[in-house]
């Protein structure tokens, strides 16, 4: 399977008459993409701001993020939630660098859950979306929607949008394009078998909480009995996967730049050869867990042939067991493994760090903790946040975990907790 | 700057004080004005960035036999003295003397709210009970190279006391103290994990970013009585609260827990309960208290005599995001409770 | 969730009926709920009389 992905830089962002893409101007008409989001009989009213790096601009209640990009011939976008069931991760696909759009969530009555985005500050370059221009959709609900129906319209608005921006590129040269082209798992050439065979392990959601009907995760599935499976990497780069509406810690924005994918692809027939992607959703019982990880680790040793696994996960406590389970199943079956965790300890203590201990599982790269407090200098303006714009604006605390886009647990940050 | 140069307190045992060998381990804590015995290393290593004006010196005996006076004692006699910091030791293998240098460290950092160091070889056992708490140096097990070990001792805690930045253990000697920080890595993390992934495949060495988990055993008391005599007590972490939540009982990070009567009670009226717990979708336990806390059925097999008795109280915090630390003194706590009530065994139920 | 009980050490562990409803289940009936809150509640007592010198996890099918 091969997957072009086009990119074509954007540095400027302006609202406009038109929306298209002049150079590296991405010109949007707001009143267009507000009509065209306004369909949607589940909100009551949208307001759509722009936001750029440098800015003295904070942007509360983040729910999601998407990256802009639109198949530029054929082929269904975010297939399964905005287009049809369909294939995803060949052809041709539009993207812009330099541009994000983020949803926010106006419904939410618990001010604890906010996570904000600084666009200036110390804070910013924690963020891959300190440094992206961003496109800010707050959408309040019309009366009867109920909460998973409004997050729901929220995120289809974010995709709807993400395309909208992309198909502007369309017809553009691009700038840069990205190949992810992997023969089939098994056809390695001769001069390159002796390379140890890779496969990744991506815990896509969590059903530590329910799972809605609507939240469309898979193909727009929302994987409620969900067994593990292989998917080809390029489909999860290409909007197949997205975010649950509880996901902590992770976007869809980091989802479809997949920083392992991306890892994996870098060194396929050089260091090592990627063997191909199993997803896994992380379960709510024991029986389920321990199915769940020894159909994983059979898909990685039996299926893929793999010698080495890497694994991340989702969500908090239930998926990082979860993963290890996982990970053990692994090593049982003669495949190292290295997994992704967060920092789970809550006081800063080493031994709280983790919530396993696993034969063999011993390889462990870690993204932070998430509890750490971070402070949030004071601003210009607030965004995405009218009720909580007065705590925003000034100096105020909140965490790692608070500052969207600072620890992304599929592993595309740098910040790392460090015992001392 | 001279003015301003650091007051610095020395803390010795009698061996290094020079007031004698094991015939004086019994001497009880001590002033001299200045430097004395292995004092005289710190103020060498200080030079000019510090005065060591004063050396308080106690024996090892004194110090392990009533360890909570002598500390007390030593904790005054260092306050009189109004250091900027205090360095205790080096202790090398010496097992009472780091001990000692280790809780009079700690307690000077809490009640003085001075910075403190201290240095020990590996295998002291001052390092494990206060390397949490305290700077402790790595040192050699003897003091044959005294200046040099000192030197690094004075160089962190010189640091410490200008308030300057504290890097990583292993830039400055000192044993890990077992707490996290973030800091911002030089590749993310998947990168990290795939390079970690192929050292691990080749048979190279890895350092992982996280260290296993030490818990230590924990005993498993018999239950000595028959089911049919014993008194049963239920506790659960999965946040069921009367409604209105009377403790105050964190949503998560929890430091409280609460005790709640159900004596009277054959079942709970789920009108009556609530749950914080922000872990978990807590619906389903709402709507039935019992599938959280199975009081219905314990009270069954109280009345079938299956077991003695159930326990009138129930004891409920929240386990979620809760530090290793609050769980393990709430479990305390609920445990000599349970105990002190004649309770034989405990279901406790867990999300 | 049962590894993480048999990490911090404790030693009589049943594995019940999952984290949102650990004695209970919402897609069983009221008397079929009951009765598997009893056997995961028997379990436990059945575990309290049986001596074990480390984590054991009881009840696992």
């Amino acid at each position: 399977m091969r997957l072009e992905l086009r990119w074509s830089d954007v540095d400027e962002v302006t609202a406009a008459p038109a929306t298209r893409l002049v150079g590296t101007r991405l010109e949007v008409d707001l009143a267009e993409l507000r009509e065209l989001l306004s369909a949607d009989s589940r909100l009551a009213r949208i307001r759509l701001e722009l936001a750029r790096p440098g800015e003295r601009c904070r942007i509360g209640r983040v729910f999601d993020v998407i990256a802009p990009r639109a198949k530029a011939e054929g082929g269904e976008d975010f297939p399964g939630v905005l287009g049809k069931v369909a294939r995803a991760g060949h052809g041709r696909t539009s993207a812009l660098d330099g541009v994000a759009v983020v949803a926010t969530d106006q419904q939410t009555d618990n001010v604890g859950t906010l996570a904000v985005i600084d666009m200036a500050g110390p804070n910013a370059a924690l963020s891959a979306f300190g440094r992206t221009h961003n496109l800010v959709i707050a959408a309040w609900p019309s009366p009867s929607t109920e909460r998973s129906d409004y997050l729901a319209a929220v995120r289809l608005a974010a995709l709807k949008t993400a395309v909208h921006l992309a198909r502007t590129a369309r017809e553009a040269d691009p700038d840069r394009v990205d190949v992810f082209a992997l023969s089939p798992s098994p056809r390695v050439p001769p001069e390159l078998a002796h390379l140890p065979r890779v496969a990744y392990v991506f815990q896509i959601h969590s059903h530590q909480r329910p799972t809605g009907l609507d939240e469309g995760i898979l193909y727009g599935d929302p994987v409620r009995r969900m067994l593990p499976t292989i998917v080809h990497p390029n489909e999860v780069l290409d909007g197949a996967v997205l975010r649950g509406f509880m996901g902590r810690s992770v976007t869809t924005w980091a989802i479809q730049n997949h920083p392992m994918i991306r890892a994996l692809y870098a060194q396929h027939a050089r260091t090592l050869w990627f063997a191909g992607v199993v997803v896994t959703v992380a379960q709510a019982t024991e029986p389920e867990r321990v199915r769940s990880a020894f159909l994983t680790a059979g898909l990685v040793a039996h299926t893929l042939g793999a010698d080495g696994a890497v694994l991340t996960k989702i969500g908090g406590g239930a998926p990082h067991v979860d993963m290890a389970q996982a990970a053990a199943q692994c090593e049982a079956l003669g495949v190292k493994t290295t997994a992704v965790v967060e920092d789970m300890s809550t006081d800063g203590s080493a031994e709280g760090m983790l919530l396993f201990d696993f034969p063999g599982v011993d390889a462990l790269v870690n993204v932070g903790s998430s509890q750490e407090p971070i402070t949030l200098p004071a601003m210009d303006r607030v965004i995405g946040a009218d009720d909580l714009a007065s705590k925003l604006l000034g100096e105020t605390r909140a965490t790692y975990g608070g500052l969207c886009g600072a620890i992304e647990q599929v592993g595309a940050t740098r910040v790392m907790a460090e015992v001392r | 700057m001279a003015a301003e140069t650091l007051r610095v307190v020395c803390y010795l045992n009698q061996f290094f004080g020079q007031l004698g060998g094991e015939d004086k381990a019994g001497v009880g804590p001590q002033v001299v004005d200045g430097a004395i015995g292995a004092a005289r290393a710190v103020q060498q290593a200080l030079g000019d960035a510090g005065t060591v004006v004063a050396t308080v010196i106690c024996g090892d005996n004194y110090a392990a036999e009533q360890a909570e006076r002598a500390t007390t004692e030593l904790v005054a006699l260092v306050a009189a003295a109004r250091p900027d910091l205090l360095v205790a030791g080096p202790a090398f293998l010496a097992g009472r003397y780091g001990v000692a240098c280790g809780a009079l460290c700690a307690a000077a950092q809490a009640e003085l709210k001075i910075p403190t160091v201290t240095g020990m070889h590996a295998e002291n056992p001052g390092v494990e009970l206060y390397r949490r708490q305290v700077y402790v140096v790595q040192t050699g097990a003897e003091a044959t190279r005294m200046l040099p070990e000192v030197q690094r001792l004075v160089a962190l805690g010189l640091k410490l006391a200008r308030g300057e930045a504290i890097g990583a253990p292993a830039a400055h000697g000192y044993f890990a103290r077992g707490v996290t920080r973030n800091i911002v890595a030089g590749a993310n993390a998947a990168d990290r994990a795939v390079a970690m992934l192929l050292d691990k495949l080749a048979g190279r060495a890895f350092t992982t970013e996280v260290p296993r988990p030490a818990f230590p055993p924990v005993a498993a008391p018999r239950l000595v009585k028959t089911l049919a005599g014993a008194t049963i007590a239920l506790v659960t972490d999965g946040g069921l609260v009367p409604r209105g939540n009377p403790d105050g009982i964190e949503a998560l990070n929890a430091t409280r827990y609460g005790a709640y009567s159900i004596e009277g009670k054959s079942s709970l009226d789920a009108a009556q309960y609530d749950n914080p717990h922000r872990g978990y979708d807590t619906t389903w336990v709402k709507q039935d208290p019992h599938r959280l806390v199975p009081v219905d059925v314990a009270r069954e097999l109280e009345q079938s005599g299956a077991i003695g008795k159930l326990h009138e109280t129930i004891y409920s915090t929240v386990g979620v995001a809760t530090t290793l630390a609050q769980s393990a003194r709430m479990g305390r706590e609920i445990a000599e409770k349970l105990r002190a009530a004649g309770v034989d065994a405990v279901i406790l139920t867990s999300t | 969730m049962t590894p993480v009980a048999v990490m911090v050490g404790a030693n009589r562990i049943v594995s019940a009926a999952g984290i949102i409803h650990p004695l209970g289940s919402a897609d069983l009936s009221p008397e079929d709920e009951k009765a598997l809150r009893r056997r995961i509640v028997e379990q436990a007592l059945q575990a309290l009389r049986t001596e074990v010198a480390k984590p054991t996890v009881f009840g696992r099918e």
